[in-house]
């Protein structure tokens, strides 16, 4: 790849999803760009790029940003973290709610897999609070092709071994014919995707009791990240939870969020005056 | 003192691959052609986990299983099935019998991981 071709792609991303690309990361960009140059019969990236710079479109530039973000996900990834929102801040919000409702956003879900662990670790808490409340699940993801993956439900072979024990496969999802797994309906109704660029504000998706984004924030430039903070602040209801992977802090990241003294790994909105940071 | 692991597979590409993805993950790995061989190794030395194929000559995989629970110390070892049979039933039938994971096979290094994590030998 020539650098102009590098700088091109750099840029695109950092303007479209707020990506921060180091020259040491070209070959990150041949890796996720190739099935688009594959589809599109580009013969190399600089194709590409003159391709994207001589016939403008914006449905394609956003195609290729999305391409470019992180797709690396697997079920149960962060496994401390899914316990402490399922055990502790859900049924924490549930307190303090008076519709039973409570709504949860993955967001940078890729292809669905944090969504669906979420919605499985909950039905396995039996007898826990939370099996009266009326629970939503929203994944969220810039990558259309993602998002449809997502909607899907269905992981290949490789998939299914990440993360999930042979019971949790074999109690919440049926093999297909293919050979592929589909994850039990009983958990449709309770999770849905949709397109969102996190660099975007989000009010079209509502207010949230517990906002999850891991492993997004340590892609992007310091000015995106704190953009992203913001947006997702701003979805937070009154004392609810924003959880990160543990390995990004968000110390300094954004003066609107601050760390929850009542649950552990949380981060709450900083309200000034306020002096508490959770119900 | 590492912990030992013994790979049960007809197949010795399967068993060299294996054997170092576990190795690896800091095991020290015995290996066995089929069920009968393997079953003498454990009642000489019962190991920590065993990866085990299910379609082997001489004695296959589930009859193995169901010999080593039959064993004094035969509990004690985490069975990992690895093996081609990737459907359902077969999945079933191996849980019943005692395994403790299941592998679909092909694998690679993730996987072995993951499986390994989920009961504990990591």
């Amino acid at each position: 790849m020539r650098e102009s071709t590098f700088n091109e792609l750099a840029d695109l991303a950092q303007r479209v999803t707020g990506q921060h690309f180091a020259p040491s990361k070209a070959y990150l960009m041949e890796a996720r760009l190739s099935a688009i140059s594959r589809r599109e019969n580009f013969a190399t990236l600089d194709d590409l790029v003159h391709c994207l710079k001589a016939r403008p479109n914006p449905r394609f530039e956003q195609e290729v940003a999305a391409a470019l973000t992180n797709k690396r996900t697997r079920f149960f990834r962060e496994k401390d973290l899914l316990d402490q929102i399922v055990s502790h801040a859900l049924p924490q919000r549930l307190k303090l709610s008076n519709s039973g409702r409570l709504r949860v956003w993955c967001a940078g879900a890729g292809t669905g897999q944090e969504a669906w662990s979420i919605a499985m670790r909950i039905h396995e808490d039996v007898g826990s609070p939370l099996a009266k409340a009326d629970l939503e699940i929203i994944g969220t993801d810039v990558s259309a092709n993602s998002v449809e993956a997502a909607k899907q439900g269905v992981y290949g072979h490789f998939d299914v071994q990440k993360g999930l024990s042979i019971h949790r496969l074999m109690t919440h999802f049926n093999r297909q014919e293919s050979g592929d797994w589909a994850i039990a309906d009983k958990f449709r109704e309770m999770v849905h995707f949709r397109r969102h660029n996190l660099m975007h504000p989000a009010q079209d998706l509502g207010l949230f009791d517990v906002i999850l984004c891991g492993n997004v924030l340590d892609s992007l430039t310091k000015t995106a990240r704190q953009d992203v903070i913001e947006n997702m602040a701003r979805q937070l209801l009154p004392d609810a939870y924003l959880f990160v992977a543990p390995t990004e802090s968000l110390e300094s990241a954004a003066p609107v969020i601050k760390p929850s003294r009542e649950m552990r790994g949380a981060y709450v909105k900083d309200t000034p005056g306020k002096k508490t940071a959770a119900a | 003192m590492m912990k030992q692991c013994l790979i049960v597979d007809d197949s010795r590409v399967v068993r060299t691959v294996a054997g170092r993805i576990i190795s690896d993950l800091s095991f020290s790995v015995k290996e066995a052609a089929h069920g009968a061989e393997a079953l003498e190794i454990c009642r000489h030395s019962m190991p920590d986990a065993i990866l085990l194929d299910w379609n082997m000559p001489v004695m296959n995989g589930l009859d193995f299983l169901r010999a080593l629970r039959r064993e004094e110390n035969g509990r004690d070892a985490i069975v990992v099935f690895c093996t081609n049979e990737n459907d359902s039933e077969h999945i079933s039938e191996a849980i019943r019998a005692g395994a403790n994971e299941y592998i679909m096979k092909p694998f690679d290094a993730e996987i072995v991981e993951s499986k390994f994590a989920e009961v504990g030998l990591l």
